[in-house]
């Protein structure tokens, strides 16, 4: 059997987020740059200074990397969620649906968009990164790899809320009561080893402690859990948050009635 | 209901509010999930081979949903990416629709800065965009002004004697009355009447008004 993709539609798609992130770069750009450029000017150089060292490094070079990834975590997630809520509620997502387009081309286009905004600002962080704390990613298949998985499944999960969002305000439920707490508990400003045992223990709980860790092997050649026990993690999550918004969209989950 | 347009045909499909057109039509564009009988367009099963049926049609919907980031020349050139046509291939198609329905000087602009008249004709040249064989209108002259609505006319009877076929419907009866050449009346998701035109009008004896309500009385 001959799987035919319409990769026209998925990359038209792609452009579509792409435009859109453009129209809204005051929105969506400049605000996670500038915020992660604060980070590092307020916590990493003036409080840093007063850290001699994390895992074997500055602390701003230790704080780079846990930036990128929170970012990269809120840009995917917000891109997704948003765009999915927003054409169901002005209806435009039917332009797709009657378009000779699959749920996992529609799924995937709006992923593939994510991403890009995800990699543009990640990448942008990186240099600044490079300019300011002069660090730069060791491993670069590593960066990419684990960037682009992470952002996978976060895409995803805001493509499953986006879907399941009856307004705005339920979008904001995931970023508000699980993504922000558990990424700045997740090691983005601290390394674990600085925790108390107790939090050491939930960290092994926290899906975002195991991308925050293994996205700093990339640059530090270190991480608090083994490599492959991290990837496994990401990877497991990322397909079952893609599985999930692959059925919900083959459904037609609140898109077809 | 079992229905069936012929390729060629300008179709009325009439009925009350809530009789079942706009979610007849969603079954035949993919909007709604069929849970039993089937739809063929143009020989394609719309559910097991939908990527060929819904390639045939052209869907112009009653409300407007275009996508509010993009300037009115891109929804038309984004359409037709989302059937599969690369924007190289329709840059020349989207530009020749603008002019054809007077919409070039406005081809940067956002919809929501056009008025309702010219929004109306955007929906029509994004349902054209891909060249699709059947035009589905729901309603497409609600809201516009006799002249407009005059145009539309003018624009559909133009495209139905080219060749493309047309499923209209419509709450104007004498748009119907004017325009298609078989009208089904559809009634609590029954079909009460399918003839052409004149055969209805003939038979009755009077105007498509009262026909339409004796047919559709509860």
């Amino acid at each position: 059997m001959i799987v035919r993709i319409n990769h026209v539609a998925m990359l038209t798609l792609m452009r579509r987020e792409m435009v859109r992130s453009i129209k809204i770069i005051n929105q969506v750009i400049w605000p996670p740059i500038i915020t992660t450029l604060l980070y590092v000017f307020v916590f990493g150089m003036a409080l840093g200074s007063r850290i001699k060292q994390v895992q074997g490094v500055s602390y701003s070079e230790f704080l780079i990397p846990g930036l990128i990834m929170l970012q990269v975590i809120d840009s995917s997630y917000g891109e997704c969620s948003s765009s999915v809520f927003q054409g169901r509620f002005m209806n435009s997502i039917q332009e797709m649906l009657i378009a000779p387009m699959s749920a996992g081309e529609i799924v995937f286009g709006y992923i593939l968009g994510s991403l890009v905004r995800a990699l543009v600002i990640a990448n942008i962080i990186m240099v600044l990164g490079a300019v300011f704390v002069h660090t730069l990613p060791r491993d670069w298949v590593l960066y990419f790899g684990i960037m682009t998985l992470v952002a996978v499944l976060f895409s995803a999960l805001g493509v499953i809320f986006g879907l399941l969002a009856e307004k705005f305000d339920h979008i904001a439920v995931l970023t508000t009561f699980a993504i922000t707490p558990l990424v700045f508990v997740g090691g983005v400003f601290t390394s674990a080893q600085l925790l108390p045992p107790f939090l050491r223990n939930f960290e092994l709980i926290n899906p975002m402690f195991y991308t925050i860790d293994a996205f700093r092997y990339s640059y530090t050649g270190q991480s608090y859990l083994p490599l492959w026990l991290s990837l496994a993690v990401i990877g497991g999550l990322a397909c079952a948050s893609l599985g999930t918004a692959l059925r919900m969209a083959a459904v037609g989950y609140k898109l077809r009635t | 209901m079992s229905l069936r347009v012929e390729a060629g045909d300008f179709f009325g499909f009439l009925g009350p509010n809530g009789a079942g057109k706009t979610t007849t039509i969603s079954a035949i564009v993919g909007l709604a999930r069929i849970t039993s009988g089937r739809i063929e367009v143009f020989g394609y099963d719309n559910v097991t081979q939908w990527r060929e049926a819904r390639r045939f049609i052209g869907l112009a919907p009653q409300e407007y949903n275009f996508d509010r980031y993009l300037s009115i020349r891109d929804v038309l050139i984004f359409q037709a990416g989302y059937y599969g046509l690369a924007p190289r291939l329709v840059r020349e198609r989207a530009d020749e629709l603008l002019e054809q329905f007077g919409l070039e000087r406005h081809a940067k602009l956002e919809y929501t800065k056009l008025s309702g008249g010219m929004k109306r004709r955007l929906t029509l040249a994004r349902a054209l965009v891909h060249g699709p064989k059947i035009l589905i209108l729901d309603e497409p002259t609600a809201g516009v002004d006799v002249e407009l609505r005059l145009e539309l006319w003018a624009l559909l009877r133009r495209l139905n004697a080219e060749g493309m076929t047309i499923f209209l419907t419509t709450h104007y009866l004498e748009e119907a009355e004017a325009l298609c050449r078989n009208i089904g009346i559809i009634r609590a998701g029954r079909l009460v009447a399918l003839e052409p035109t004149r055969d209805l009008l003939a038979r009755a004896g009077r105007g498509l008004q009262d026909i339409f309500l004796e047919l559709t009385r509860a």
